[in-house]
Parts: structure tokens; sequence; C-alpha cells
């Protein structure tokens, strides 16, 4: 059970501030943190997040048509290379999104009040995992976390699973932009120029395997065929559409009709649909795009995702060795509320406070956790004038709030599988992890944490043995390396 | 006729001109080294090792062949960007497997890649990796190349992990502090902090690359000492493309030239223990035998596996080749495989560390059905 605040806040979200305030009664506290506000603080917690640091889906289509229009210039100018590069390197700097999106997502997690609806973001944004591209899709992962993930935790799960597979980055990532029914126009016409083109199954499998029934369900392989047939004619070349992008013309290439808006909420493509009926797990769909909503509808409401769906959420927030009972407590909601994911969370939170077990943290977990906890001002050096608390002075964001998370091997804008981040503890335990885990430490230290190690060893209840290598420690940085590598705070 | 379903051991005429070499290596030998590079995503063994001697390829595949595969023999070419490792295959130091998987046939990458690891029938049903297992009944140690410990390596033995940090304003932790931290620690976590701090001990290493080639070199490096690890696991992603996958050159090809310097930088870091090496790939599955609609292939099942190192004593294809026609393709879509790619691990143990075949089948595949080709591969 967990009653005392500290230990709460960190089990369930990014933990406290030495100047956060709580109300005493934690009932109080987790009525609102199921309230979603979808309010970004401001960098370091100041005020609100700026508005030219949000990015619409159109912003990021635009930023990304500038920064290629420009490289294509340059590519076509007489200059010489060295010029060529400082040109495309700034129009690149100029027009990047994703270093913003990773500032923010850095300031939510460390200064968010809203710290379970955070948490809530990280594991719903790795279940639904859109690997890295920087030609493409950094420049859109941020829309698919934070203005479609982040704003949808409280309908239902179908709507957010329908919006996640409509969404171009999702659609790009696992290939659908490349599909085409065998009997399309498209593929037709491709094939007489001697073109290939027909099928792609990518996203059609995990959308089985991975976000719905799970491979527990047992379908078969004309299943993914079949959910693959329906989905063809979704997601649109995002690359060739890029480079010819205008806001005045429609793109003839791919279709007269498609406009710049249909291309981003609505990327259906007839000419590339699969005409006819197609049965998936038993059931009959209809031609047209509409079929796609129903089956996402019956994939969304099916037993093995209720199942499937309750297990990874106890894991997330209880941990690897979770109950079956406690993860059926979250299944009898699900099922009870058809998906509500606000129901599902309460349970999940109600679930979380009551157990016995510990969750092995993921590394940025701990680390925000860690910064939050400490009172560190972001992760900015001030003795050093090297950190990236503020974004710099010529107007343009660092690459290290990125880098870091690359380094500690838990990126959500890294090339990776759809599986998404492990939440296995051996999966997290290695040399070079714990190496990571003490550099990343000290740079905490660096960033003028208000509380010592000793203190944190006093708020968050350190065993004694823990409290007697801190005390054995020589300097006050190393006595805080040793609270945050500590095991009380890699799990929680 | 070759394209039918029968045992080949076939010698690469083309590539046989030297002769033998001679190692002094024998069935008693225990100093082996293993290293496998593991391929993540399912590489397409078709299109790094085409059955070009096999009319059906052409009738399967449109694009997806690379304009001038190296002939190997009648029936195998490789793909022409495995530079190094046709060398080695020249030189007797290398040998290819053929319509190989291990067991499993559900085409999803994470079940797959969970079995290609712990070397068992079922997914996710233990905690440790074959090699771990192999590693624990030899009583060696191992090194991974990566920032995690892959579940492949896991199991009692130690084993440490070699993937240099990049963060600014910060440098190796020092030791009273590591024993400080490990001091508040129990069981593996302890022992992580412990293994971490003995590997500061062994000296500092200010080599900051971290690419598969570099890694390749540390690896040899540190496996040619006496007290060196015996085993090293490399990781090289993101085969996991399903379009325009690249025929002659292009994605999945770059990945080849990749693969191929690894071996080739691997040779040249092991330096003498190379004759006492083998080095091995291992992917998930295999692809689609057709292209998709988009010049890619799916999930499939039978693959390729490469080995290279000089235990081998004689190169070879060894294959049991399955046929590429509609007919005798696994579900209508996929290359057979006809050899439980665990029966090639298993070999390589057996080679490496001097292990018994009964022993390893039992102890580390826990799996009695499971053949013995280590006269094909090492005889």
């Amino acid at each position: 059970m967990y009653e005392n605040k500290f230990h709460w806040a960190r089990k369930i979200g990014f933990g406290l501030r030495p100047e956060d305030t709580i109300p005493d009664n934690i009932d109080v506290w987790n009525k609102e943190q199921l309230k979603i506000s979808n309010v970004d603080l401001g960098l370091n917690g100041q005020g609100q997040w700026p508005d030219n640091f949000n990015f619409s889906l159109e912003k990021r289509f635009k930023r990304l048509h500038t920064y290629r229009t420009k490289e294509k210039k340059y590519d076509n100018d007489d200059i010489s290379l060295d010029e060529k590069n400082r040109l495309r390197f700034a129009a690149r700097d100029e027009n990047i999104v994703h270093l913003y999106d990773v500032y923010k997502y850095w300031n939510n997690s460390i200064y968010g009040q809203d710290t379970f609806h955070q948490r809530l973001v990280h594991f719903w944004a790795n279940h639904f995992t859109v690997g890295g591209s920087n030609n493409f899709r950094n420049y859109i992962i941020g829309d698919l976390i934070f203005n479609t993930i982040a704003e949808n935790l409280d309908g239902s799960f179908s709507d957010l699973l329908q919006k996640v597979t409509l969404h171009p980055g999702m659609l790009d990532y696992l290939d659908n932009v490349h599909s085409a029914g065998e009997n399309s126009k498209f593929t037709y016409t491709m094939r007489k120029e001697g073109k290939t083109a027909g099928l792609n199954d990518n996203l059609s499998r995990e959308l089985l395997e991975l976000h719905t029934v799970s491979t527990a369900k047992e379908y078969s392989e004309k299943d993914i065929k079949n959910t693959a047939m329906i989905l063809a004619g979704w997601g649109l070349s995002v690359s060739d559409y890029i480079e010819n992008f205008n806001e005045e013309k429609s793109y003839n290439n791919i279709s007269k009709n498609i406009t710049f808006k249909k291309f981003i909420y609505k990327p259906y493509n007839k000419n590339k649909a699969e005409p006819g009926s197609k049965v998936v797990l038993g059931k009959s769909f209809s031609s047209g795009p509409s079929s796609l909503y129903k089956l996402i509808k019956m994939l969304a409401e099916d037993d093995f995702t209720a199942k499937h769906l309750s297990r990874k959420l106890a894991i997330h927030f209880l941990g690897e060795n979770v109950s079956k009972e406690e993860i059926q407590e979250i299944y009898k909601v699900w099922k009870a509320s058809n998906g509500d994911l606000a129901e599902v969370h309460k349970v999940t939170l109600k679930v979380a406070q009551k157990t016995k077990i510990k969750k092995f943290l993921w590394p940025t977990t701990w680390m925000f956790q860690c910064i939050r906890l400490s009172g560190a001002q972001f992760i900015s050096d001030k003795n050093r004038n090297n950190g990236f608390g503020k974004i710099q002075k010529n107007g343009l964001p660092k690459y290290e709030p990125l880098g870091i998370l690359d380094e500690i091997g838990h990126n959500f804008w890294s090339s990776r599988q759809p599986d998404g981040y492990s939440e296995k503890k051996q999966d997290w335990v290695s040399t070079e992890h714990f190496d990571r885990r003490i550099r990343i430490a000290s740079r905490i230290y660096a960033a003028n944490p208000s509380i010592s190690g000793e203190e944190i060893a006093e708020i968050y209840g350190f065993s004694d043995r823990t409290k007697m290598a801190i005390s054995s420690a020589k300097t006050s940085k190393d006595k805080f390396i040793v609270a945050l590598c500590s095991p009380e705070l890699m799990e929680v | 006729m070759i394209n039918r379903r029968h045992f080949l051991k076939v010698m690469p005429p083309a590539l046989a001109l030297s002769g033998y070499p001679v190692h002094g290596f024998t069935k008693d030998a225990v100093d082996g080294r293993i290293i496998i590079i593991m391929l993540q995503g399912g590489m397409d063994g078709l299109l790094a090792v085409p059955p070009i001697g096999d009319d059906d390829l052409f009738k399967q595949r449109k694009a997806l062949v690379a304009a001038n595969p190296l002939k190997l023999n009648p029936l195998f070419g490789i793909h022409p960007n495995f530079k190094n490792f046709s060398r080695l295959l020249k030189i007797n130091e290398a040998s290819i497997v053929h319509a190989t998987s291990f067991p499993y046939t559900g085409r999803s990458h994470f079940e797959g890649q969970n079995i290609s690891q712990i070397g068992l029938r079922k997914p996710f049903s233990v905690d440790t990796g074959w090699l771990g297992r192999a590693m624990d009944v030899a009583k060696i140690t191992g090194k991974a190349m990566s920032l995690d410990a892959p579940l492949l390596i896991r199991g009692a033995m130690e084993f440490d992990n070699f993937y240099p940090a990049s963060i600014s304003n910060t440098s190796k932790p020092k030791n009273d502090l590591l024993n400080l931290i490990k001091n508040s620690h129990d069981e593996d976590m302890m022992k992580t902090f412990e293994k971490l701090n003995q590997s500061l001990m062994q000296g500092s290493d200010e080599l900051r690359a971290r690419d598969p080639l570099s890694l390749a070199s540390k690896a040899g490096e540190a496996m040619r000492h006496n007290d060196g690890p015996r085993v090293a696991v490399l990781t090289i992603p993101e085969f996991d493309d399903h379009s325009s996958i690249g025929s002659t050159t292009g994605h999945h090809p770059d990945l080849f030239t990749l693969l191929d310097s690894v071996f080739g930088q691997l040779k040249k870091s092991l330096k003498e223990t190379w004759k006492d090496s083998i080095v091995l790939t291992t992917t998930e599955f295999g692809r689609t035998v057709q292209e998709n609609g988009s010049e890619g292939t799916d999930h499939g099942y039978g693959s390729v596996g490469l080995l290279a190192g000089g235990l081998i004593k004689q190169s070879s294809v060894v294959a049991n080749w399955p046929g590429l026609s509609n007919k005798a393709l696994f579900e209508k879509r996929d290359l057979y495989a006809t050899i439980d790619y665990r029966s090639v691990c298993a070999a390589c143990i057996e080679a490496a560390f001097g292990l018994d075949h009964g022993l390893i089948i039992d102890k580390v595949f826990q799996d009695k059905n499971i053949k013995r080709t280590y006269h094909h591969i090492f005889g």
C-alpha cells in the first residue's frame, strides 16, 4: 500500500519536486491526477509553453517542405561543397521541429503537475511505437505524442487506436504508404507500366499482434492478409508529396483530388484500395474506407485486446511480477466500460496503490524523477555554462536533450522496433547501462539540485545500508550520486 | 538434377583454389571462441545467397536478385557485396548453411527474435539464452557489444558489456564511488556494478566509436587475451525493411556490406585467435520468396546462416535444398527450412568448447531430436 506521498508520486508519476505541494489526503491528489488538462508548462516550469514551439501537423509539414525545397536549391546551385553543406545545415536547423518536441517532453516530465498523465503518455507512446527517421518521421513523432496520444487518453481505446493507426507517422513507419490492393487501379496501372505494386502487410501484422489482440488470439495468415487489404489505400507517399508540396495546388501524381488537408486528415486514396469484401476473424467487411473504422472498432473491443492491454498497463505501473488478480481487476473495468480509457486508467491507479510489487523504472523515468525530486534545474550545467536549460540565444535548440535520451537507450525519436521498449528489469541491467546512470547522476548534480544525497535518503526512507553507503562517500557530489543510483530510486 | 530434395554438401569448385589450412585443431581442444552476429529484423536469405542454379528463383522473383552474384557452385551464388566473406570461402575459412531457421513459423519478429535467442520452441518460456546456457556448461565468460545485455548471452555465467558512452562533461566512474554504489545493491544489480568496476580497472579506454565495425574490433581485441571473454555477441539491426529493400544496391545490400566488413574486421582483430574461432550469424526468420507490392519481401521462414573462422577446415554450402517451386514452398510462400539452425549452433558449440553433442542438445537446447551436423560443417 502506497501511503507515503513521495513514494506514491514516483510509483505512478515522475515524483515530486521539493517545492511541490500535495494534499495530505492522497485520494484528493489522485482525483486531480485523473483530470486531464493538456496545458503544457513553459520551459523550467515558468508560465505556459510558447505557442511558437507548438507545431500542428500543417506547421510540421511546411517546415519539412521548406527545408527540402532549400536543400534541393542548394544542390543545384553552383557553389562549393563546403558552402552547400553550411547552407544545408542552416536550412535544416532553421526548420527543425523535433528538438522542440524533445524539450517539451523533458519539460512536461520534470515540471508537469499532471504527472500521472505524463507517465500515461509515455506508456501509450511506447505501446504505439513509431520509430524515428531524419528524413521525415522525426518531424511528426511529436504530433503523435502530444497532439494525438496525450489529447486522447480520456476517450475510448477504439478512438485512440483509430487516430493512431491513421496518423501519417504510423502509416509511414509500418509501410502502409507502400501498400496497394492487388486488384486496385493503382496496382493495375503500375504493373502495366512494368513497375511493382501490391500489398504490404507490415502494419496489418503489428496492428493485430502489438496494438490489439496479440498472438494469443491465434489469428491466421489469412486474417493478416485481409487486414492488409482493408488497410490498403490508407497512407499517401509522404516523401514524394512533401517534395512537391504546394499549398495552392493538389498533387497530381498521386491523385487529382488530394489536397493538403485531405492528405493529413483523411489520407485515403481509393485508387489504391482493394475492391470487394474481406473477412477478418470471421467477420465480413465491405469495400470502402469505412471498413477500416469498423475493423478497428472490432479489434479495439475484442476480449483479447482487453486482456493484452490490461496486462501491459499492470506491468508498466505495478511491475513485471504483477499477479493475475491485479491484471484481472483492470481487465474487468476494461470490459465493463468497453475500453473507456478514463475508467481503465482510474482502476490502474487504484490497483497500483494497493500493490506490494515493485517496478524497475525505465532509464528516462528514473532520470526525470531524479531531476525532479532533487530540485535540479532541468539539466543545465550552470557551473560550466553548457547545459540546455534554455533555448539558445540564436533561437535554435540544442541537440543534447535528444542525445542524452539516445545515450541512456530510451529515446522515442530513435529508429527502433515496433514492439517498443521492454518492461523487463533484465533488459535494463548491464554494466554499460549502469555506467550511464552514474554519468547522468553526475550531470544532475551539476544542475544545481536544491537538496543533498543525505536529504534524499531521509525523505525517501532509504535502508540503513544505502544510508551507510551515502555517508561513506567523501564528497557531496559522490553522496548525491550514490543516492541517485540506489536501489530505492531505481525501483519503486 | 540439382534442384531436388537431397542432401547437398557441395564444395564450391570455383573457390577451392588453395589447399586446406591446417590449424592443429583437435576435438580435445576446448579453447575456442564463438562470436554471434545477430541480424535483427529477418535477413532475406535468398537475396544474400541466391540459389542461382534453381530456375524457380527467377520465376518467383523479378527484381530482388542481385545482377552479378558470385557463383559458388552450380546451385548457389553469393551477393557481390560479400567481398571479405567470399575471400574467406576461397581460403576454406567460411561456410554457408542454407534453407535453415530456428524452429519458428509464426512470422512475428518478436517471438522469432526471442526463439532465436532462447533456442527453445516456445517463445518467452525462459529467461536465459542458448549461448548463456552453453557458457554455463562450459564454464566460460562472455562479452556483449551493446548497451544492454542481450537475452542470448544470459545464463548463470558472467558477462559484461562494451558500448562506450558519449555524454559531455562526464567521465568514467571512479572505483571507490562504484564500490559504495555496489554496496547498497543486492544480487544481480550488485554483480553488475562489480563487473563495471572490474572492467574499469582493466585500464582506460577512450575509444568512443560504437558502430558495428569498431565494436567488432574491440570484441576481437578482448577475446585475443588468454583470460579474455570466449564469447561475444554483436547486433546488426535494421534488417526489418519491407519496401525497396534493394537488389544489387540498396538497404539490404548495404547491410550485407556492413556484415561483410564485420567478418573482415573480426578476422583482423582476433589475429592468431582467429584459428580457434567460429563466427556465425543468426536471424529470426527469412523472407517471403516472392516480392511484395513495394519491392520488398515480408516475414517468412527459411533463411541462411553465414559461418566463418579458423575452426572451419573446408568451405562448403550445407543445404538440404527444398526447391522454390510453388509446391515446394512452406505454406505456398516461404522457403522451407529443412535444417534446424539449432543443430548448426550446436555444432559451433561443440567445435569451440569441445562439448559433447548429446550434452549440448540436452542442457542447452533441451531437445533430443536435434541432429548432429558437426561433420558437415567442421568435418
